[in-house]
């Protein structure tokens, strides 16, 4: 049986305990959080500990920032860490053993198939800055129970990591088990030969799942084989959540509610 | 930690993957959630050998799109993704050659030349830039086409499935009903043993004796880099195989008795052909075509197969030496196989056969592919004994097809055993059920998958939709498409969004070919 969370942002609703009635209506499990820079997410801890209090469930939190622990720079890089440790903490407390903080390498910092198209960092320093992060993130993971899943995005917002593949390599080298590879059904559509093929190949590693359609619109609105993906993460005995992060077409609350009853119609495991 | 009063999902112990890598052992034998666990085992092999158009029948062995195959395995595909078993076909069906023939390989150009023998350098044919073979596999298409489309008739319509594959099916079946129809008595000739998909059947034995071998210094078997010696074809066989591969050819793949060296009528050939008529019927009903000519062509070859070679004094069907006229009696499981055929006359004493002394069918299992008390019965070598999947899950939907129904549950129950013991091996020995042959083999799993899928009792003439676990269907299209609002994600702005009509997620009668 999938789990199936949605970001907040998608959710209408004045607070965390409106927009989790009308994700429990609509047959949601739970809610993806967001988490703005400047310890913006550790200051709503009040907010998330009543939530959770009153039966909120938060499994994951997902970044949202305009830096990364890629960056370029190393300030930011510092700064994007020590934001990514403290939202590790956050959840790890109001989302309860194995919540997962996502965070893709960079977002929107370079693309090789624009302009410039050379990095101003070679492959080799890209290399050594994403394993020292991921080093200090891993380790505050493990730490706090938590888990860190690391987003390859498509190679017009990041440059760095497009593919599962490339993910486990890094993950690999770190050897941390808090560490995990966070599929997102967007990106897999543009960057991977077979989305089904690399999830059977990244199975060990796979700690999260984000879906959005080919389109990025919600599941349902594209043309990606629903069917396959699913059964695909059942198959290989995946039991974490789904995240639906996305744009939506159509009246917003409309749309987002018929989420969890598209992807529950598509889900042709074998019933438990 | 908090406590959460609706769910705590996770509490639940960390996440352990499977790997694709099927160890048998990992598979419980008993206990509720063995099914489940066979299941989810049946589709990691699916998805390991897809190849993003086609199904590899296995990684090593058989590294390219196999026809016959292929139409299995979209029968058990169609459980994983509706979409994925309509692919399956339609990449097959796109390597059809002008004159209809669907041809037995189609190869993967990405694949190395000298992976399997023969390949492409050997048969010099093509279909439009696409390597294939030159000869054909039974036709089991068009009854894999209407199972597909069953499972999911929104997204089968969506794609135009359907419309699309049914002039190609009747392509396929004109050639096989006009050029394949060697001596004018309305039956289909096969004019190699791999045609037969029985390749290497005792069956054969008697008209191939006549065809001069190639002397095996001119070829290199691939075969035997992936299997045991003892298990597959000797050496003057598979001589005597490229010998009539290599005459095809050379006559430019022209079919006349005369021409062909081997010229069999074969019984599994015809009655999958009768019974994929039944199924163009059906087909022809939901593209809005006739379906009267199918059904008549159903009830001539149903008549032809029957009058022709069905031997009443012993309860088989036996193939037929086109050149000889004689029929060729050796009992294999191709003889039984007519079960498939709705409205068989012989249904009865076909069944009566199978539970007898030569196929066991109550104990024996998958049903052995040649008479086990036969002297050259050998349970290990290639269609000369063992039981094959395929054959089984022919076996059961004919079973229910005729009323069997309490027969073909308990071999419904003996299949999914052997394989949650011995893997999703390519064969079995019938009464031990050790495997032999390939592992993480396609089309036992798909078939697996399709047995698992289908509940004890209902049988294949409910299948369909029902076997997408009831009211499971994709939907065509988005259905809220209705408006022009923006979206309220964070990463990016509001699109502009047409508008599309909704397209309702309609059923279709339940009815099956036969029914």
């Amino acid at each position: 049986m999938i789990k199936i969370a949605c970001q907040e942002q998608l959710l209408p609703g004045r607070t965390l305990q409106e927009k989790d009635a009308f994700a429990h209506d609509a047959g949601f499990d739970g809610i993806e959080l967001r988490a703005k820079g400047d310890h913006a997410f550790r200051d709503r801890l009040p907010e998330l500990r009543q939530a959770a209090r009153e039966g909120v469930v938060m499994p994951s939190v997902c970044v949202d920032m305009a830096h990364f622990f890629g960056a370029f720079d190393p300030k930011l890089r510092r700064d994007a860490i020590d934001q990514l440790k403290s939202q590790l903490s956050v959840i790890a407390e109001v989302g309860g053993p194995g919540a997962v903080a996502c965070t893709p390498a960079s977002w929107g910092m370079f693309s090789r198939r624009l302009p410039p198209f050379e990095p101003p960092r070679s492959e080799e320093e890209d290399r050594v800055v994403l394993l020292e992060g991921l080093a200090e993130l891993g380790e505050h993971a493990a730490r706090e129970g938590a888990i860190l899943a690391l987003e390859p995005l498509n190679r017009y917002e990041d440059h760095m990591v497009n593919r599962l593949d490339q993910a486990a390599e890094l993950i690999d080298a770190v050897g941390l088990p808090s560490l995990r590879i966070l599929a997102d059904t967007y990106h897999m559509n543009i960057e991977e030969d077979e989305p089904t093929s690399a999830l059977v190949a990244a199975a060990a590693h796979l700690g999260h799942v984000q879906v959005s359609d080919s389109n990025r619109f919600q599941p349902g609105a594209g043309h990606l084989d629903w069917a396959a993906l699913l059964s695909t993460l059942d198959a290989i005995g995946y039991d974490g959540w789904l995240a639906v992060e996305c744009r939506l077409r159509g009246e917003p609350a409309t749309a987002v509610a018929s989420i969890p009853g598209f992807l529950r119609r598509n889900d042709v495991c074998v019933p438990a | 930690m908090t406590t959460s009063t609706r769910r705590s999902p996770l509490t639940a112990p960390p996440f352990t993957p499977t790997t694709a890598a099927l160890p048998t052992a990992a598979l419980s034998h008993t206990g509720r959630g063995a099914d489940a666990e066979l299941d989810r085992a049946a589709r990691r092999v699916l998805l390991t050998n897809w190849r993003g158009h086609a199904t590899v029948p296995a990684a090593r062995l058989y590294p390219h799109q196999w026809s016959w195959d292929s139409a299995f395995v979209a029968i058990g595909l169609r459980h994983l993704s509706p979409i994925r078993a309509q692919r399956e076909l339609e990449s097959l069906f796109g390597a059809q050659w002008p004159d209809g023939r669907v041809p037995h390989i189609v190869f993967d150009p990405h694949v190395p030349a000298d992976a399997y023998f023969p390949g492409p350098a050997f048969w010099q044919a093509d279909s439009q830039g696409t390597p294939t073979s030159g000869i054909v596999q039974p036709p089991a298409h068009a009854l894999a086409a209407w199972l597909t489309f069953r499972a999911d008739p929104a997204a089968a319509r969506a794609r135009g499935f359907l419309p699309r594959i049914y002039p190609r099916l009747v392509a396929w079946h004109r050639y096989l009903t006009t050029r394949r129809d060697l001596t004018g008595n309305g039956l289909v000739s096969i004019v190699h043993p791999w045609e037969s998909g029985l390749d290497n059947s005792p069956a054969w034995d008697l008209p191939l004796a006549r065809v001069t071998p190639v002397p095996t210094g001119e070829f290199t078997r691939r075969d035997l880099d992936h299997a045991a010696a003892s298990e597959r074809p000797t050496d003057t066989d598979y001589g005597r195989y490229v010998r009539l591969a290599r005459d095809y050819r050379d006559a430019g793949y022209a079919d006349s008795l005369s021409g062909h060296g081997f010229a069999v009528e074969d019984p599994l050939c015809n009655a999958l052909l009768a019974a994929g008529e039944h199924a163009l019927a059906a087909i022809a009903a939901e593209v809005g075509a006739d379906p009267a000519p199918h059904r008549s062509s159903a009830e001539r070859l149903t008549q032809d197969l029957t009058d022709v070679l069905y031997d009443r004094g012993s309860g088989t069907f036996f193939p037929r030496d086109a050149h000889t006229g004689a029929l060729l009696r050796t009992y294999s499981i191709g003889g039984l196989l007519p079960l498939i055929v709705p409205d068989l006359p012989v249904a009865g004493a076909l069944i009566e056969t199978a539970l007898g002394d030569r196929f066991r069918l109550a104990e024996a299992c998958p049903p052995p592919s040649y008479d086990l008390i036969a002297v050259d019965h050998d349970p290990v070598k290639y269609w000369r004994g063992p039981g094959w999947i395929n054959t089984g899950w022919l076996l059961w939907y004919g079973l229910h097809l005729h009323g069997s129904a309490e027969l073909a549950d308990s071999l419904r129950r003996r299949l999914l055993d052997r394989v949650r013991r011995s893997g999703f091996r390519e064969y079995f020995d019938p009464l031990t059920g050790i495997g032999h042959g390939t592992d993480d083999f396609s089309w036992t799993a798909a078939l697996v998958l399709d047995l698992l899928r289908t509940p004890p009792g209902t049988g294949p003439t409910s299948l369909g939709a029902a076997g997408l676990s009831g009211s499971r269907r994709i939907s065509s299209g988005w259905s809220s498409r209705l408006s022009r609002r923006p979206g309220v994600s964070r990463d990016d702005q509001p699109e502009s969004t047409a508008t599309a009509p909704a397209r309702p997620g309609t059923g279709t009668p339940d009815v099956a070919p036969g029914t």
